[in-house]
């Protein structure tokens, strides 16, 4: 049988599914210390002073590291000078929120945590751009020394292709227009993570890393640690997820090196999520100018482009992410010609590094969003026009790639037939979907290498096959498979060569010493690199098992089938073949091998054009989505993945690629970007970095058409990065198809879909604060923030606050947890300072970031009288310890939409824990003040919001804010103010009701007397007749509200409303009513858009929004719309 | 739970016991230790992985008496007498010392469920508990099932079929066989 192009299941699908792989940080042998990394907490400053002589001392701390432990002047060696400027710990300057200053090791995590804040740095705080256009203005602080002409450009690249002059008369039809893909991070599920273990004696090191290419990281540690590249022993362990980002050195390996140097034990160093997020190297951010022109036959003639690339603030792989982006221009269509000017620009942000895709994502989604603009221009169906443009096969490129086969036309044709495209286009084109809503089909194309000649040797890769006297065998490779199946492609590859069981057949990876030459797992090259050459080895060793058994079987022809040799004259089992040969040693005979390309051509100076892969891998994706004209709320329904891999070498391997990079190409389309303010990372958790979740992504339907390319091994060519180039612009180009607006920035949130949609539509609000004096003391401060009162504050006044997280040089005190059992015991806790605790999900994560944490804390979960839930007169009385979860399946169908409002809420294991209580009481929603930046409420008065200069979209108030722009998150307090709910609250024996409406004084304040709890809710369960409505807008499923409605109204049997509630959620700093519009419609028979007009009315005059949140006050009347339906269809 | 006298300069410890997948352990913790680092650190069950801290990613959920829970937002003091379970406790009873492959991770491996398998051990807990109350979850249940739980290698689509997978193969008692292809094709 053959393995190769079965669908067989990973070789190590067993240890994984019994949790039994080691990860990094799982090792439990060699025992070890735990390092911990201070970072830079300011976009650009000189260090003044770097003192760790007092962390040096501290209790459990074996070493310090600083820039003084490392030669002076080194820096990493990426791609080589002139643009290797990054040293491993900062030298006398810090150019990125985030920046390594120094490390410690440490006994124990809090020992290593509590160190950093012993060690003392004095800044020098200076100006520095954070934008590519900041950088590139007059004046701008340069970052680096640069070999371009242009301060702050690290590279430039222009180049013309083709016959740009004949393309330019030729485009009659032009469109032009400025597209942006934001920066987002590869989102690993394991944190970087490395395990070093020095050895003073041999003067090596041994590295359990996660890795995607362990040579690169033992280049770089080498380099920078002063020791022979040898002397960087990597070694064998899981790695979990890459994506690109671990496919070059992630600074915490010589971290954790010369840690474990310095200490003389080894170190492991995990970073953690916020650090994943704040510091390490995410996607570059392209903004590409873009002008595109096509003849009236719908043929493309010419790409003209001016690009900027953030490079951040050092160069990692900048210059060749940028190469790689602009070569989309020369690709996959055959215009006469193409001609870009590009810059990759220093800004003092986090730098960017090798991300799947390296930068096709980014200019595909100008290209691709143009192409379909043309074809609108041309009257042409999308997929027509690419089919119409399709480059040839066995032809030379503009850019210079020499294309072996292509089937992207089957691609297109495979979208067409998987998405009913016809006849989807004909119904949405009569406007079938109705409503509301509006469906819309989308299509992109794109193409990718399989392995890039980018560095010397990369083009040879050498592996080796061990046959073992049992009949076993192993390919050894010096790559690594951080989830794609490289190790299980391998064993097929092997296990066919070789004529023995896959179950036969191990894989070792990664080890330095006892694995061949190899560069690792990145640009695609896996399949086709260490295919090539793990084939090339197992055939090798073939021959030589043929030759000795034709001379043991005194005959040939050999043919290796079963694990056996088999000759006409008899057969021998392959493990007995061993001992016969003079090369075994032992009982195992090795063979190594050396496989090297040929025909590609190094990327070098001097020249644009390179064939820089084998083999070009091609796909098409189609979209069909949804777009909520009311809220600008985009979902995809269905989506089809159409790839030209060569012939797949696993197709369930080769699927799940697909899938997994459609997914994390829609996420970027639809939600994905790292927000910086003032350089820093502002949503640096997955709480605030919307990564879809399961509910979020639709059926993803991977197709592989049919094919094989004779250049590939087995005919294969690539799959991991060209799944994640097509989303962008596809669900783009359905956003335009649905709603006849083009977002050519990503994501494509509700605000950017709604704002379109209000210009579209000549929609502007006037809220008329000159007439509004309560509001000019609040409008003049914000108009004073850009005119420097947010740099005194920021600057000055921050310096006067209590501070964020934990003091001192200790690790903070553990709190005491009381866990009483009755309530009595809860109110006197209480009384005397404890905080009471319900299910622990907020505020064990938010006391992370209190400077002083309430020392004791008091668990409601034990207390059976809060646990409750009882209904009397009429009510339900809920104890403030029931779980959501509890809640939920308590209610009853009059109460439907609370349960709606529920489901809503975070995820089922957060529901299960969360309490009715704390959820009423969580802290105010806002990624600065959760975050760590020491705004207003965290850190004092004196201190600034951040929220008024920096992103404040989705999660600030619109109307009534003040010095500080957070909202109250809590869903419930939202919905549970509709039907007039109350709370009874206890201080000693004393209890008293009030309404819900009262509870807050403030975004995620109550307004509570000392020592006084929240002993359950009274939620008046309505008669017959009253309806209820709750909608939500979120981010992503589980997310707070960015904007949430409820609507409740008792209904005649003529339809007219009474005792109507209408509460708006995450639009104030506290649930917000609408009491005007619910008066007005007091007695009526209301319709959707008078409701609409009434509330319109009421928010124009009471709302005061910051520049960037206007939006959502047609987000919630939307919602609002949305209730008022579905009170009407009760 | 008992606080152990200790001298003062140490931090005080409290010994807890807990039932890890059927086997009770007692240890002498911290009142900061997370339940999550109990049972990597303390009992060397690192199938548990931990992949935020916040609460979020669902990596370290394991079941609390029974129901899923973050093993990173509970203090382990405050589940002392407490039966957990990980992913290590997911496999059976078959007279073997590795124990039979229960439905949920038979279903991960008939469905290419996981490709690196850092999330996994979560997303196995989550939905053991998950079909657990709802036998028989319908598409889009199946996907709110583990709506609480991150991945970033598969896009969902596999786990979502291995939920309902898992459904069948519970259903049905017995998964069959152990060939080397998924029963389904294992496409996506």
């Amino acid at each position: 049988m053959s393995y190769v192009g079965s669908r067989v299941r990973p070789i190590d699908w067993e240890a994984r599914t019994r949790g039994e792989t080691r990860f990094a940080a799982d090792l439990t042998s060699p025992q070890h210390l735990y390092a911990a990394v201070l970072r830079s907490p300011h976009p650009y400053a000189e260090i003044v002073a770097l003192d760790v002589s007092r962390a040096e001392r501290l209790p459990g701390v074996r070493a310090v590291i600083t820039t003084a432990d490392f030669p002076e002047g080194i820096t990493y060696l990426h791609r080589g000078a002139p643009l290797s400027d990054r040293p491993p710990l900062a030298a006398g300057v810090v150019r990125h929120v985030g920046q390594e200053v120094a490390a410690v090791a440490a006994d124990t995590p809090e020992e290593a945590r509590a160190a950093l804040r012993a060690i003392r740095v004095r800044y020098r705080v200076r100006p520095a751009p954070l934008t590519p256009r900041d950088a590139l203005a007059d004046g701008a602080r340069r970052l680096h020394q640069r070999v371009t002409d242009e301060a702050n450009v690290a590279f430039r690249l222009d180049a013309t292709w083709g016959d740009v002059e004949t393309g330019g008369r030729a485009g009659t039809t032009v469109v032009e227009g400025d597209y942006v893909y934001p920066s987002v991070s590869h989102v690993c599920m394991e944190p970087n993570t490395t395990l070093a273990a020095w050895d003073e004696a041999s003067g090596t090191v041994e590295l359990w890393t996660s890795t995607q290419a362990p040579w690169f990281i033992a280049k770089e540690v080498s380099h920078l640690l002063g020791i022979p590249h040898d002397a960087v022993i990597c070694r064998e362990v899981a790695v979990g997820g890459g994506f690109g980002s671990k496919s070059k050195a992630s600074e915490h390996e010589v971290l954790a090196a010369a840690l474990s140097r310095k200490a003389g034990l080894p170190v492991l160093l995990e970073l953690s999520r916020e650090e994943e997020f704040g510091s390490n190297k995410p996607r570059h951010r392209f903004e590409t100018h873009l002008r595109t022109s096509a003849d009236e036959h719908g043929t493309l003639r010419l790409f003209d482009a001016d690009v900027l690339v953030d490079n951040g603030s050092y160069s990692h792989m900048g210059t060749s992410v940028m190469r790689v982006g602009m070569i989309t221009l020369g690709s996959m269509y055959r215009p006469d010609g193409a001609r870009f000017t590009s810059r990759l620009v220093d800004t003092a942000t986090q730098p960017g590094g090798q991300f799947r895709g390296y930068g096709t994502p980014q200019v595909s989604l100008a290209v691709e969003s143009q192409v379909d603009e043309l074809a609108l221009r041309l009257g042409l169906d999308p997929l027509e026009m690419r089919l119409r443009n399709l480059g040839p096969e066995n032809e030379t490129t503009l850019c210079g790639y020499d294309v072996t086969t292509s089937r992207l036309g089957d691609c297109l044709v495979a979208v067409r037939e998987g998405l009913d495209w016809d006849a989807r286009k004909t119904a949405v084109a009569t406007g079938a979907a109705g409503g509301s809503s509006s469906r819309g089909l989308g299509v992109a194309a794109g193409m990718h290498g399989s392995g890039a000649y980018a560095y010397e040797f990369a083009n040879r890769s050498d592996a080796a096959i061990d046959l073992f006297a049992d009949g076993h065998v192993r390919v050894r490779h010096g790559s690594a498979d951080a989830g794609t199946g490289q190790n299980t492609i391998l064993a097929q590859i092997a296990a066919d060569e070789l004529g023995v069981d896959l179950a036969d057949v191990e894989v070792l990876s990664m080890d330095s010493e006892r694995t061949p030459f190899e560069l690792g797992a990145w640009s695609s090259r896996g399949t086709h690199m260490t295919g090539s050459s793990v084939g090339q080895a197992a055939r090798e060793l073939g021959d030589q098992l043929r030759a000795l058994a034709e001379d043991k079987l005194g005959g040939g022809p050999v043919t290796l089938r079963d694990g056996r040799a088999v000759a006409p004259t008899g057969e021998v089992d392959l493990g007995d073949l061993v001992g016969l040969s003079d090369a075994a040693e032992g009982d195992v005979l090795s063979h190594e091998t050396s496989y090297v390309l040929e025909g590609t051509e190094m990327i070098s100076t001097g020249k644009d054009r390179f064939n820089l892969s084998p083999t070009y891998a091609y796909a098409a994706h189609g979209a069909l989505v949804d777009v909520d004209r009311r809220t600008g709320k985009v979902t995809v329904l269905d989506y089809v993945a159409a790839h030209d891999v060569g012939r797949a070498i696993n197709p369930t391997a080769v699927e799940g690629q697909i899938a997994g990079g459609a997914a994390m190409g829609l996420g970027a389309a639809l939600g994905e970007e790292l927000v910086r303010e003032g350089g820093r990372v502002v949503n640096p958790t997955y709480l605030h970095y919307a990564m879809p979740r399961s509910a979020d992504l639709p059926s993803i339907r991977p197709v592989i058409v049919n094919a094989e390319d004779p250049a590939g091994p087995y005919g294969a060519k690539s799959v991991g990065e060209m799944s994640i180039v097509p989303p962008g612009a596809a669900v783009a180009n359905a956003v335009r198809d649905a709603v006849g607006v083009r977002i050519t920035e990503l994501p494509i949130t509700p605000d950017k879909v709604v704002t379109a949609l209000a210009e579209q539509e000549g929609r502007r609000r006037h809220h008329g604060l000159w007439r509004r004096p309560g509001r000019w003391w609040v409008a003049l401060l914000r108009a004073l923030y850009p005119y420097g009162l947010h740099h005194v504050l920021h600057h000055w006044g921050t310096r006067l606050g209590r501070g964020v997280g934990p003091a001192g040089h200790r690790p903070p005190a553990p709190p005491e947890v009381l866990r009483p059992g009755n309530l009595d015991a809860v109110v006197a806790a209480v009384a005397d300072g404890a905080q009471p605790i319900g299910g622990g999900t907020d505020a064990l994560v938010e006391r992370e970031r209190q400077s002083r944490p309430a020392p004791v804390l008091v668990s409601t979960i034990g207390v059976p009288a809060m646990r409750r839930i009882r209904s009397e007169d009429g009510a339900l009385l809920v104890g403030a310890a029931v779980s959501l979860a509890e809640l939920e399946e308590a209610l009853p169908p009059e109460l439907a939409f609370v349960a709606d409002a529920v489901r809503s809420i975070a995820s089922p294991q957060i529901r299960n824990s969360a309490t009715v209580g704390g959820n009423l009481a969580q802290e105010k929603r806002c990624w600065f003040f959760r975050n760590g930046f020491s705004c207003y409420k965290r850190n004092g008065v004196t201190s600034p919001c951040y929220a008024v200069t920096g992103d404040h979209r989705f999660q600030h108030a619109v109307i009534d804010g003040h010095r500080c722009q957070a909202v109250t998150p809590s869903d419930l307090g939202t919905v549970l103010q509709a039907l007039d709910a109350e709370v009874v609250l206890q201080r000693g024996q004393t209890t008293r009701r009030l309404p819900l409406a009262d509870l807050y004084d403030g975004p995620g304040e109550l307004a509570l007397a000392d020592g006084e709890i929240v002993q359950h809710v009274v939620v008046p369960v309505p008669t017959s007749g009253r309806r209820g409505s709750f909608r939500k807008l979120a981010l992503y499923q589980g997310d707070f509200a960015t904007a949430s409605a409820t609507v409740t109204a008792s209904v005649d049997d003529d339809g007219t409303w009474h005792d109507v509630r209408l509460v708006l959620g995450a639009m104030a700093p506290t649930p917000w009513r609408a009491t005007a519009t619910e008066r007005a419609l007091e007695g009526t028979t209301p319709t959707v858009a008078g409701v609409r007009r009434l509330l319109d009315r009421e928010l124009d005059r009471h709302a005061h929004p910051l520049p960037g949140n206007g939006w959502k006050l047609d987000a919630v009347a939307g919602l609002v719309e949305h209730a008022v339906e579905d009170l009407l269809a009760q | 739970m008992s606080t152990t006298s200790t001298d003062q300069a140490a931090e005080p410890t409290y010994d807890v016991r807990l039932v890890v997948n059927g086997t009770p352990h007692e240890v002498r913790l911290p009142a900061r230790r997370l339940l999550s680092d109990a049972l990597r650190h303390d009992l060397g069950l690192t199938g548990t992985h931990v992949g935020c801290e916040h609460g979020v990613c669902g990596a370290c959920t394991v079941l609390l008496d029974g129901a899923p829970a973050r093993s990173c937002l509970v203090l382990a003091v405050s589940a002392d007498g407490a039966e957990v379970t990980t992913v290590e406790g997911l496999t059976e009873d078959d007279g073997t010392p590795q124990g039979r492959l229960g439905p949920v991770q038979q279903a991960f491996v008939d469905c290419h469920g996981l490709q690196c398998g850092f999330c996994t051990p979560g997303f196995l807990t989550t939905i053991t508990a998950g079909l657990r109350d709802n036998p028989d979850p319908t598409h889009d249940e199946a996907r709110e099932m583990v709506a609480g739980n991150l991945c970033r290698c598969t896009g969902y689509q596999n786990i979502v079929k291995a939920v309902e997978r898992a459904a069948d193969l519970a259903g049905r008692g017995r998964p069959d066989g152990d060939d080397a292809r998924p029963a389904d094709g294992g496409a996506a």
